[in-house]
């Protein structure tokens, strides 16, 4: 064991200045604990990518009204959930007057503006930001215990460690709280950033003033590959995307690159962003294993929030991961408190985290989509289903000189062309309403 | 011994914006710190370790240059003190304006071996304050330095011309404008940028340095800054197995004539 | 004081100073007004300014084996400044250059204008072009005062010719003793061989996607067979020492005008293309099709240089005259 005496101590170690990172870090540091936030990139936010939107429940009750003084984009007004097949799609639009008054339901964010605002609230509550360093190990003590984390030579010790460091968490991994990521748990998300005029896409998207909109795309999007696609409005900037799952993406032998273009080139979304002018191009990894994926959240020592620990929900309607991320670390500020005052941080000491998780909306919120992942991973829903949906819509709106026939027929028929049998059907509809 | 380090902030230029007229705009671009400045900054830190002595950091400018991120990311390179004259009259000071205005400063920071200057800033790099200041200050002031050493007290440096490399003797205290190889910055490490937040920096108006309205004067009126000139290029790729590509390269330029 | 009518250049090289001469007299008014060049050296060098079309010469003796180096004579020149106070004085573009400027603006309480690429009028006053932003923009200003100090780089401006008549008026001058002195002790010379990039008429650039030192004989080859002069990006001449700086194309290397650029290699950073983006014809290679360069090239070779790069050399050698 090394002698660790003449090494920097501080009472928390956030690695990882995200969403997550930062919260955590704001919550402790408010309390008067000393605490090092640590981002290997720049600045935080630089390695960050999100589609993205922050449902604002989580940190609203950490920073009130926070979106009067964040860098947030647009409220989110409209959603719209497009099935898409080759020639023709299938559109639900829903857009809510409630939403576009305080205490809004949801944001789009540019995280590199966002992240770096969340965290200099953290710096302002005393939290010391330390950038462009990269941690690589962590230090343990003479049971095993992580007392603190080494990047390269420079060691800093810490009564707890946070790991707030991503859905590729190392730090989860070097602490022992789980193994290597099974491909069929990791998502790729790949997003371009695409600039238009404000008033270009206010009316193209029937936006009044700071509203916004939330597409998610299903179906030939993703040319099969499990996953979906999104658009988001910012303020004079589009985020497209999709977000696919790596296992179907090596399988099918397709680029992220060439997915997206595609995408991007389909009728429907080419006409909401052209015009545009790439701005920024980048791709991430998402957590998509849902509750199955989720690794042990604490060891002594350490405790896992945001990506890292899994927490992530991708139904195809709504994607999240910032506001479960937020609430994550909120648990584990008030967990850490807790610890701090029996002076005890080891698993037993920081148990509450978990407990907190349950209680909270965000273990909560996971079980609920706990099946999402396997309801996605049905490949109907990729082809079939849209293709079902679309022929209907064809049909009832098409005339011919012949009579028409009923709408049952129709369906069933349609169903038999596209290889879908009524068992099918019904076991999907049970198991979407169970999942979603 | 002490060491003077002088450095500018500046827009990002990845950050240029170009307006529909054809300017320039960089106003919504973040400030950072030149590799420029960073060279010599390490250049001063390793006079300082070898000799014993410290490093003060010095900039003169508008209120960007104040930005805790930038005196922090500053100080995490190893200066010991940060110095800054922060005045809004400051921004877009030409090299005349900037030069007093770090004379001024420098005589009040109090006595020094050597001022260190990065090649150029990142921005106008017409790498002339440096030798500047250092005439103001009647000291010996010489640019394009790429070697310091110090021999019984007295200045030996290579000097890294067109032609030749001149080793040049002088005494101290002088001014080094300093080239891009001189030496190579140091990453800033977790410890130094944890002790950055606790080293003192002093921050001066232009009045406490007994600067006058005056000497921030111009002496020079912008008239445009603009997006330089368009070539119309024909943009022909040429397609085809390698060889094919080629010959139809060296036909297209003999039809051009230019072979 | 609306016209130009005394107007001085100095540069340490005499091929500099001849260039200056012309620069500076296209810009005397159409009637009166007089070129001074600035001469430390030999009484021929002083000489040969007259010939070169400087209607006057100030003439600072450097008798031969003295090694008092040009920054010595700095407040010899400030000094014949104040005095006589000329509207403009162009100073060369060299280190040394920008060395004597830098100084002599400090001393004269003005700034200076520097890497102009381009000086003209403007109702009755001088309008100065430079790039700032690493090439990324284009700056115009009026110097303002009373002596304006400018700076421009090699192939700005364009040599007369040692046309004119010998014999025209030399004052020697002495020189005032500087406050401060620097003893030289050594020289190194560089590897430099002379070349003159602004006059080739064909260039082959060596950027980064050369992969070894080794690799420039294939670009050697290339340039043989289009009788081409060879340069490289920054990157190549200061941090790898491949090449000599002065055969570094870019905003604060060589800006060059050939018929015919081939880049090999060449990524297309705004801080290079600057320095050849007025090129007649502009040819890349490059393996990266989203390569910068592409979007300045006239015609294009995305593929790999290695395959590409002989198999043109040998195309050009074996054409069809």
């Amino acid at each position: 064991m090394t002698d660790h005496t003449s090494v920097d101590k501080f009472d928390v170690i956030v690695v990882g200045a995200g969403v997550a990172g930062s919260t955590a870090a704001y919550l402790l540091a408010r309390q008067g604990l000393q605490v090092v936030l640590i981002e290997r990139g720049p600045y935080p936010g630089s390695k960050n990518l999100s589609g993205g939107v922050l449902y604002t429940h989580s940190l609203h009750q950490i920073l009130p009204n926070f979106w009067e003084e964040a860098p947030v984009e647009r409220c989110i007004t409209n959603q719209v959930v497009i099935f898409m097949t080759g020639s023709a799609h299938f559109n639900i639009d829903y857009k809510d007057e409630a939403f576009s008054k305080a205490p809004y339901n949801a944001f789009t964010v540019l995280r590199g503006k966002f992240d770096r605002w969340l965290a200099e609230q953290a710096e302002a509550a005393g939290a010391i930001l330390v950038p462009r360093i990269r941690v690589d190990r962590v230090l343990r003590g003479h049971q095993g215990e992580v007392i603190g984390i080494a990047a390269g030579e420079e060691e800093m010790l810490a009564d707890v460690v946070i790991a707030a460091d991503g859905a590729n968490s190392f730090l989860a991994q070097e602490a022992g709280l789980r193994g290597r990521i099974p491909t069929h748990q990791v998502g790729v998300g790949v997003k371009e950033l695409i600039a238009l005029p404000r008033e270009t896409i206010e009316e193209r998207f029937r936006l009044d003033g700071r509203e916004g909109a939330a597409y998610a795309i299903v179906g030939y999007a993703t040319q099969g590959v499990a996953g979906g696609g999104f658009l988001y409005t910012n303020l004079d900037t589009i985020s497209a995307g999709l977000v696919m799952r790596l296992d179907d993406l090596v399988q099918n032998k397709l680029k992220p690159g060439d997915v997206i273009e595609d995408f991007l080139s389909q009728p429907m979304i080419a006409g909401l962003v052209k015009g545009g002018k790439l701005v920024e191009y980048g791709a991430h990894l998402v957590p998509e294993g849902g509750l199955a994926m989720m690794p042990r959240l604490v060891a002594d020592g350490i405790l896992v929030v945001g990506d890292a620990a899994g927490l992530g929900v991708n139904n195809g309607f709504v994607i999240r991961g910032m506001d479960l991320a937020i609430g994550s670390a909120a648990a584990a500020a008030e967990a850490i408190l807790e610890a701090r005052a029996r002076n005890d941080f080891s698993t037993g000491g920081l148990g509450d985290y978990a407990q907190k998780l349950e209680k909270s909306f965000v273990l909560a919120d996971m079980r609920t989509y706990a099946r999402t992942p396997e309801f996605f991973s049905n490949d109907r829903l990729y082809h079939a289903y849209p293709a079902m949906l679309t022929d209907l819509m064809r049909q009832i709106y098409t005339h011919h000189a012949v009579p028409r026939e009923h709408l049952v027929s129709m369906f069933s028929r349609s169903a038999r062309e596209n290889g879908v049998s009524l068992f099918d059907l019904v076991r999907d509809l049970f198991s979407g309403v169970r999942s979603l | 011994m002490n060491i003077i380090v002088c450095y500018k902030p500046t827009p990002d230029a990845s950050d240029i914006v170009v307006r529909a007229d054809g300017s320039i705009s960089v106003e919504r671009a973040e400030w950072i710190l030149s590799p420029f400045d960073l060279q010599a900054v390490e250049a001063g830190m390793r006079l300082a370790e070898a000799a014993g002595g410290k490093v003060m950091a010095l900039s003169v400018g508008p209120r960007q240059i104040s930005n805790s991120k930038l005196k922090k990311d500053m100080l995490s390179r190893g200066p010991d003190e940060l110095y800054l004259v922060v005045d809004d009259a400051l921004a877009g000071a030409d090299t005349a304006v900037t030069a007093r205005v770090l004379t001024q400063a420098v005589r009040k920071m109090g006595s020094f071996d050597l001022i260190l200057f990065g090649e150029g800033s990142a921005d106008l790099y017409f790498q002339q304050v440096g030798l500047q200041v250092g005439e103001l200050l009647c000291i010996p002031t010489l640019n394009a330095i790429s070697k310091i050493d110090l021999e019984d007290g007295r200045l030996v440096v290579e000097r890294s011309l067109e032609d030749e490399i001149e080793v040049l003797e002088t005494s101290m205290p002088a001014a080094l404008s300093v080239t891009t190889d001189i030496a190579l910055p140091r990453l800033p490490s977790l410890k130094e940028i944890l002790k950055a937040s606790k080293k003192p920096v002093t921050e001066w108006t232009l009045t406490d340095i007994d600067v006058q309205g005056g000497t921030v004067k111009a002496h020079s009126e912008i008239v445009a800054v603009q997006a330089p000139p368009h070539v119309e290029r024909k943009k022909v790729v040429l397609e085809g197995k390698p060889a094919e590509a080629v010959q139809s390269l060296v036909d297209a330029l003999q039809k051009e004539g230019i072979l | 004081m609306a016209e130009f009518s005394e107007i001085w250049v100095f540069s340490e090289k005499p091929s500099f100073t001849a260039e200056l001469i012309g620069g500076g007299r296209s810009l005397l008014p159409a009637v009166g007004g007089r070129l001074t060049a600035v001469i430390y050296g030999s009484r021929e060098k002083a000489e040969e300014a007259i010939q070169y079309g400087a209607d006057r010469v100030l003439w600072l003796e450097n008798p031969l084996g003295s090694e008092v180096p040009v920054e010595n004579i700095v407040p010899t020149l400030a000094r014949q400044i104040e005095d006589q106070k000329p509207r403009l004085v162009l100073i060369g573009t060299t280190r040394r250059g920008r060395a004597v400027a830098g100084r002599l603006a400090a001393r004269l309480g003005t700034t200076v204008i520097t890497d102009v690429n381009q000086l003209t009028y403007q109702d009755g006053e001088l309008l100065a072009r430079h790039m700032i932003f690493g090439g990324g923009a284009v700056r115009l200003e009026k110097p303002r005062g009373e002596t304006i100090l400018a700076t421009a780089g090699l192939g700005v401006f364009v040599s007369p010719g040692l046309g004119h008549p010998a014999g025209g008026d030399i004052q020697k001058i002495e020189l005032v003793e500087p406050e401060w002195q620097v003893t030289l002790r050594d020289r190194k010379v560089r590897m430099a061989a002379p070349v003159n990039l602004v006059a080739a008429r064909k260039i082959v650039c060596v950027g980064r996607g050369v992969g070894k030192k080794e690799d420039l004989s294939l670009v050697e080859d290339l340039a043989r067979a289009l009788n081409a002069e060879i340069a490289c990006t920054r990157p190549i001449a200061e941090g790898l020492n491949w090449l000599p700086r002065e055969r570094y194309i870019g905003v604060s290397g060589a800006q060059v005008r050939p018929d015919l650029y081939v880049g090999v290699g060449v990524s297309g950073q705004v801080q290079h293309t600057v320095g050849m983006s007025m090129s007649r014809m502009v040819v890349a290679i490059n393996k990266d099709a989203n390569a910068p360069i592409f979007s300045q090239t006239d015609y294009s070779l995305v593929g790999d240089l290695y395959t590409l790069v002989p198999l043109l050399s040998e195309a050009l050698k074996n054409r069809k005259p």
